[in-house]
């Protein structure tokens, strides 16, 4: 019992790491531990936490509790976990197959660093040009793009905070852009430092936080937004930092 | 369509699909989130044509990317955030965020205020949007399932 419910949280966890909803991990957990024959689960689950109990008969009871301390986003695993736990309550699988099978989701690959540097540069170049920027400021925006994945990468093994990670991201991106304009390279910083932003801004993080709270999970919803917020306010400080300083350098 | 709203659905398309990659989404469904991407801005320039107020027309083409977003999530099989995430990146205020900051800065408190309340309203509509599809098509599905109970 203990062991199957270890196996339900397992999943849960994995699905929370890569990002998924917290209703949808809620309700995933909830399916797998009755098709493992729980009688009743009470489920609680927020960002950053898991607590589940499971009663098997009567008085026949076992709570297990998890924290969540690093998040990302990867729908590849979310999808493949997904895909597992309507098997589990579908299909009849022994435990030792569907530990077999998470292994196999869990060593899933991302991408290399360098092909994620790849993505950030097209982004950012992409989104300068989107707001109205030349080729050239698409350029800039382009290059230090691809800085920019270098420096959070670097920031989040030195210190593994990300808000703090998106501030010195902002900051060096917006040294990067003033030096550009200061070369004469580009007429204005501002298109050049959108299409950076739209690499780091927390969008998605906004959107997700007001889905959760409107869905009726306050508590993760209230997380996200906080989390939103902060991140904003650290590319706003970033970008604060160096323009007043370049305003004392000149 | 002029050169300039072209280029913005390519390179908006580019943006979700960068995205899409980033988050890991693979095969076939990389490129349903890139055709999402395409269409978000393609309408979004459409509906610039008939409604003045761009909060409400933000507001309209979440909805309908969300919608979209969920029928390819069941045909896929797999969860709607995935689409709905990198289908809407085009519409992600960035622009109006960057200028927000940019007034501060410059200690330009008009500005700075009226583009802050834009932004936010932006980013709300987006959500309302997304949200209004996601009750929209719960409510759809649970009245197909009564039809289908009482008919079987």
């Amino acid at each position: 019992m203990k062991e199957k419910l270890c196996l339900a949280m397992d999943i849960g966890e994995q699905m929370l790491v890569c990002g998924a909803e917290v209703h949808r991990v809620e309700d995933s957990v909830k399916r797998i531990c009755e098709a493992f024959g729980a009688v009743r689960t009470d489920v609680f689950i927020i960002t950053s936490s898991m607590v589940v109990t499971v009663q098997y008969g009567e008085g026949d009871t076992c709570t297990q509790t998890r924290r969540i301390t690093s998040t990302g986003t990867d729908f590849e695993k979310i999808h493949r976990l997904n895909a597992l736990s309507r098997k589990i309550c579908a299909d009849d699988m022994t435990v030792s197959q569907i530990r077999e099978e998470l292994a196999h989701i869990v060593a899933v690959n991302t991408y290399p660093l360098w092909a994620e540097c790849v993505c950030y540069a097209v982004i950012s170049g992409a989104f300068a040009l989107f707001f109205g920027g030349g080729g050239i400021e698409a350029a800039v925006a382009f290059a230090i793009g691809a800085q920019v994945r270098l420096v959070i990468t670097a920031a989040d093994k030195a210190i593994s905070n990300k808000i703090f990670s998106k501030f010195i991201a902002s900051f060096t991106a917006t040294a990067l852009a003033f030096a550009a304009l200061k070369l004469g390279w580009v007429p204005t910083v501002d298109k050049t430092m959108i299409g950076i932003i739209m690499t780091l801004i927390p969008g998605i993080g906004l959107t997700n936080a007001l889905r959760d709270l409107f869905t009726g999970d306050s508590i993760a919803g209230l997380l996200r937004s906080i989390e939103a917020v902060l991140s904003a306010l650290a590319i706003a400080a970033g970008y604060f930092l160096f323009a007043a300083l370049g305003g004392v350098i000149g | 369509m002029t050169y300039a709203e072209i280029l913005q659905i390519v390179t908006g398309c580019v943006g979700s699909f960068g995205f899409a990659l980033l988050f890991n989404v693979r095969g076939k469904r990389l490129w349903v989130a890139a055709l999402g991407g395409f269409l978000s801005w393609l309408i979004f320039l459409l509906l610039t044509r008939f409604v003045d107020s761009e909060p409400i027309n933000y507001f309209i083409v979440s909805f309908l990317i969300s919608i979209y977003a969920e029928i390819m999530a069941r045909v896929m099989k797999t969860p709607t955030t995935s689409f709905i995430t990198t289908s809407l990146i085009p519409l992600i205020p960035g622009g109006s965020l960057y200028y927000t900051m940019a007034y501060a800065f410059q200690s330009d408190a008009d500005r700075f205020v009226e583009k802050a309340v834009y932004t936010l309203e932006l980013a709300a509509a987006l959500a309302l949007g997304v949200i209004a599809a996601t009750a929209f098509t719960k409510l759809l599905y649970s009245g197909l399932r009564a039809v289908t109970k009482t008919k079987g």
